[in-house]
């Protein structure tokens, strides 16, 4: 379900001047731009470019210096950290380039934890991660600790427990990033997926193969700052 | 379930060790501070209550009543400070006979009162009736329980007056009297002064006690006052046993404390500290920085709980044989010796409390903690500090292995401080309890002379259904003495005397023969040598405000005799003191001794002498010579299990360090394997990281423990060691002490330094 810029969807995020410092360097400079309900979005760029700050700032990891991030009409500088969290953990699913699974959890109950933090009961998580597993193809792995997952396994685990809450935006920072090929196109069909039933995906990768394949925006940055925004046509 | 408790089971799951150690140092805190809390509880608590109930007196007075009258006495009640009184009552001092209700012979007092009840020294009636008229007695049952009512109608002899029949046993808190008859009795026992009973508005010190007396008694004649007894000195003497227990266990158990936060502190700051990444990831998911907080209390409060509980249980059964030890052979009147619900409710609430707070320090470092930069830091960042330490290091001629482990403490000085705390506690324990050991093992030994076999005797009792001697008193000394084995030979006889000064009765122990075979039981002055002179226990002194020097006079037989108080013993009854048979002849000619002590000569058969004594005379009858010190064993088993224990705990806290730099440097030490560190050089380095530590918390340990031995042993009030039983500290010794230190850290080190030498280096280096 791809977008064209500008469209007169829901913004789900706004950033307006986003400035971001740490000490001396300056890693967002009056960063601005939208993403409507149901758009896959690609940022790309080189290293140290602001694009994992960027992903922090819309998850809200980490505040800017100056200007807002606002995330489905909610102005997350309101937000004290508890609010924060609250948020966080009902509009916002994250996949990490490294995974960051609990390596203490076996792999169903990294995925319910997130059901389990909104108040829902243990057993319905249990019930819910199970299906998202079984959706994921790993659901035989359930009951698998994450050292003993493969890196595929271990990013669809991942992703799984991103969409435990039906998060309204699903943030992926280099989600391929630490897999073989054969993972990592298993990954981009499951993004492209999810993207295809509504889920609004905000990407961060340095890899042209899966922005052009899961995206329907690319926007490059650029020392802070959006330096191109495009669409992209999808790919077979 | 919730998040947090899933979160927490997780942790808890996979850290299996630490919280094994959590379990079980809480345990073993809870056990010892439940201890302590009882007899600090047991010292103080069965005796107030009891004496608040019975509205005892602060202050038993005589007067002699040729210098003041009973109208003066009344007017006492209305002075300023008196907050109530009782009396006057009449009071006589009589001889009873040899083994009367169970009470060595002596001298009784006996106190002439209408009914047990009135204003101050409600006595309470244990059995049968109070005495309502003449040849009727009330005797005082000083310790627990009853004699039961088949001794009612015992008969008691007294001199010049006609006998008495016991009516009814009762107790005195205030310890008022001997026994209590009638007033109309009173005239045929002679009273020789009259008894007042007083509570005064202020009366929590001695100073208190003594001003109170003061003004009641400021408008008597001189002379008037004879004798006094403060309740302080009823309640010291009450706690006197369980008092020798509580530095011990108070020291114990602080250091239980101690180590119980340091562990907990530790365990949660490694925790937090190696898993940046997972609190990163937890707050990344919408874990709230407080159920961040809440997920590490939680990991420490299942373990805290558990340990809590089974060490109070475990305390709780540990506390009945120790009461039992610390109150035998004490007067504890109708005081109630038990365990109050306060001390279970102080550790089942306190210690989990203490452990949360001690675990909230580093959680709330998690709380604190940046959600972006945990997740993107992985590992607490390292300090710049520990990489110049390793720099200068680097340059130096030492093996790399060995610099580089020395570096490592430098790296994380918070972590390397809670590590070397646990190696100073280790090594102050083991130092401690080696002390204590030392001190306790030649305590019990010093009532055992040279070390010679020795035995006692007692003259049979016909009255105890045992035959009487057909020998004499003099010859079954020299009997005695003539049996093949036999060197020294001492005879002692037992009574109660007065006190002038005192309204309680004492023991008196009189000897005779080779005394010096007890020279080794004085830590001040001499043994008694000849007439008018006595020694006494740290107890009894302190309770009778006397020391060395001190003269007092002895009251027997309506004889008395000045005695001075020529030495202090090591140790000894609080209510007896011990004088010589030349001072006994002068109180009572013709008393003959109860027990004879017979030291044997090396190598003499005590089993062998112990046949030749019956067969000498079958009224003689052979006790078992050297017995157990309990307080000895006591201290001793506290300090082997502690020591065993908080060795085990500060060895646990270097593994719990070494496993956390090792789990935080899987990287670093892939990469140094992978240019060509030996797994042998990897366990120097990582034993090395630790054995500086373990040699420095030595050198600080030491000191310490033996600051704290001095420290317990001098506070011991039931006991007053001589300095070679203070100085028990050897060159060799101190030496073995040093390493004490160094080996608690290489024992703790050497798994995880083994199991990081044995890591695969692909597996290591591909990971992430």
């Amino acid at each position: 379900m791809n977008h064209d810029p500008g469209s007169s969807q829901q913004v789900v995020v706004r950033l307006d001047g986003v400035h971001k410092e740490y000490g001396d360097a300056k890693a967002l400079d009056g960063m601005s731009l939208e993403i409507h309900a149901g758009d896959a979005v690609a940022v790309m760029g080189p290293s140290g470019c602001g694009k994992s700050t960027l992903l922090n700032m819309v998850a809200g990891l980490d505040r800017p210096t100056s200007g807002t991030v606002e995330v489905r009409g909610q102005d997350l500088g309101t937000l004290n950290e508890t609010g924060l969290a609250l948020f966080r953990r009902r509009h916002i699913g994250m996949v990490f380039q490294f995974f960051n699974l609990i390596e203490d959890l076996p792999a169903l109950d990294n995925v319910a934890l997130a059901a389990q933090l909104t108040g829902t009961s243990a057993r319905q998580a249990r019930r819910r991660a199970l299906e998202l597993l079984d959706e994921l193809g790993v659901a035989d792995r359930k009951d698998t600790y994450p050292a003993a997952l493969s890196g595929g396994e271990r990013q669809r685990v991942a992703v799984a427990r991103a969409l435990m809450n039906r998060p309204a935006l699903l943030l992926a920072d280099e989600p391929t990033g630490a897999l073989d090929s054969r993972s990592g196109e298993q990954v981009m069909d499951l993004l492209i997926d999810l993207n295809q039933i509504g889920q609004t995906l905000l990407l961060v990768t340095h890899d042209p193969r899966l922005a052009t394949r899961c995206a329907s925006r690319l926007i490059e940055v650029a020392d802070g700052r959006v330096a191109r925004e495009s669409t992209l046509e999808p790919t077979a | 379930m919730s998040a947090v408790w899933s979160a927490s089971r997780a942790l808890l799951r996979r850290r299996k060790v630490q919280t094994a150690v959590i379990g079980l140092v809480v345990l073993c805190s809870t056990t010892t501070v439940l201890l302590a809390l009882t007899l600090l509880s047991a010292a103080t608590a069965p005796f107030e209550r009891a004496f608040g109930e019975q509205r005892g007196a602060h202050v038993v007075a005589a007067f002699d009543r040729a210098r003041a009258s009973d109208a003066q006495l009344a007017r006492t009640a209305g002075r300023p400070g008196v907050q109530a009184a009782a009396g006057p009552y009449l009071q006589a001092a009589v001889d009873i006979p040899e083994q009367w209700m169970w009470v060595p012979s002596g001298l009784l007092t006996i106190v002439g009162r209408s009914h047990p009840a009135g204003a101050v020294d409600r006595v309470r009636l244990l059995e049968g009736r109070w005495a309502t008229k003449p040849g009727e007695i009330v005797v005082n049952w000083p310790v627990q329980g009853s004699p039961g009512p088949d001794k009612l109608g015992t008969k008691l002899t007294v001199r010049g007056a006609p006998a008495l029949t016991v009516v009814g046993f009762a107790t005195s808190m205030s310890k008022s009297a001997g026994a209590w008859v009638a007033p109309e009795q009173m005239a045929a026992l002679h009273p020789s002064s009259v008894q007042m009973l007083y509570r005064f508005t202020e009366s929590a010190t001695d100073r208190q006690i003594r001003d109170g007396l003061a003004e009641a008694t400021a408008g008597l004649p001189k002379g008037s006052l004879t004798t006094t007894q403060s309740y302080l000195t009823l309640k010291r003497a009450f706690s006197a046993m369980a008092d020798s227990y509580l530095p011990f266990l108070t020291v114990f158990g602080v250091l239980g404390l101690l180590v119980s936060a340091l562990i907990v502190g530790h365990v949660v700051s490694g925790v937090i500290v190696s898993g940046h990444r997972q609190i990163g990831v937890f707050k990344a998911l919408g874990f709230t920085p407080n159920q961040v907080v809440a997920v590490y209390l939680a990991m420490v409060s299942v373990p805290a709980v558990a340990g809590c509980v089974a060490g109070t249980l475990l305390g709780d059964a540990l506390s009945r044989p120790i009461l039992r030890d610390a109150f035998s052979g004490i007067e504890t009147g109708s005081a109630a010796i038990g365990v109050s619900p306060w001390v279970y409710a102080v550790c089942l609430l306190g210690m989990p409390a203490l452990v949360a707070l001690a675990a909230l320090v580093p959680a709330l470092r998690a709380h604190r903690l940046s959600a972006a930069r945990a997740i993107s830091a992985g590992d607490a960042p390292r300090t710049g500090r520990g990489l110049r330490v390793q720099r200068v290091l680097g340059g130096t001629r030492l093996p790399r292995a060995v610099s580089l482990g020395l570096g490592q403490p430098f790296a994380r000085p918070g972590r390397t401080l809670m590590t070397l705390a646990a190696i100073v506690l280790g090594v102050t324990t083991v130092t401690l309890a080696t002390g204590l050991t030392s001190t306790m093992v030649a305590f019990g030994r010093h009532g055992q002379g040279n070390g010679a076999a020795w035995v006692n005797v007692e003259a049979g009792r016909p009255g105890l259904d045992q035959r009487a001697p057909k020998l004499s008193d003099r010859q079954i000394e020299a009997r005695l003495r003539s049996l093949p084995g036999a060197d020294l030979v001492t005879a002692r006889a037992l009574t109660r005397v007065r006190l002038a000064g005192y309204t309680q009765t004492a023991f008196a122990n009189f000897y005779r023969g080779d005394t010096r075979m007890y020279d080794s039981e004085i830590v001040k002055g001499h043994w008694p040598r000849g007439r008018g002179e006595a020694a006494a226990s740290p107890a009894f002194l302190n309770q009778h405000g006397l020391a060395v020097g001190d003269r007092i006079t002895l009251y027997l037989n309506g004889r008395q005799t000045r005695v001075t108080v020529v030495g202090e013993l090591i140790e000894g009854n609080p209510q007896a003191l011990e004088s010589t048979w030349q001072t006994l002849a002068g109180l009572a000619p013709g008393w003959r001794a109860i027990e004879y002590t017979v030291e044997l000569a090396d190598g003499a058969d005590a089993k062998a002498y112990a046949r030749a004594v019956k067969a000498s005379d079958p009224g003689l009858y052979v006790l078992p010579g050297a017995s157990t010190n309990t307080t000895t064993a006591t201290v001793v088993s506290f300090s082997v299990v502690f020591t065993v224990l908080l060795t085990f705990v500060a060895a646990l806290g270097v593994f719990n360090t070494v496993l956390l730099n090792t789990r935080e440097r899987r990287r670093d030490l892939g990469m140094l394997r992978s240019i060509g560190m030996t797994p042998r050089q990897v366990t120097v380095m990582t034993v090395v990281s630790v054995a500086g530590l373990g040699a420095v918390g030595g050198l600080l340990g030491i000191p310490l423990g033996i600051a704290v031995h001095r420290v317990l042993v001098d506070h011991v009030a039931v006991v007053a060691f001589p300095e070679s039983m203070k100085d028990v500290w050897h060159v060799p010794q101190l030496a073995a002490l040093a390493l004490a230190g160094v080996v608690i850290a290489v024992l703790g080190a050497l798994l995880p330094a083994r199991s990081a030498a044995r890591l695969t280096i692909a597996k290591v280096l591909h990971n992430e």
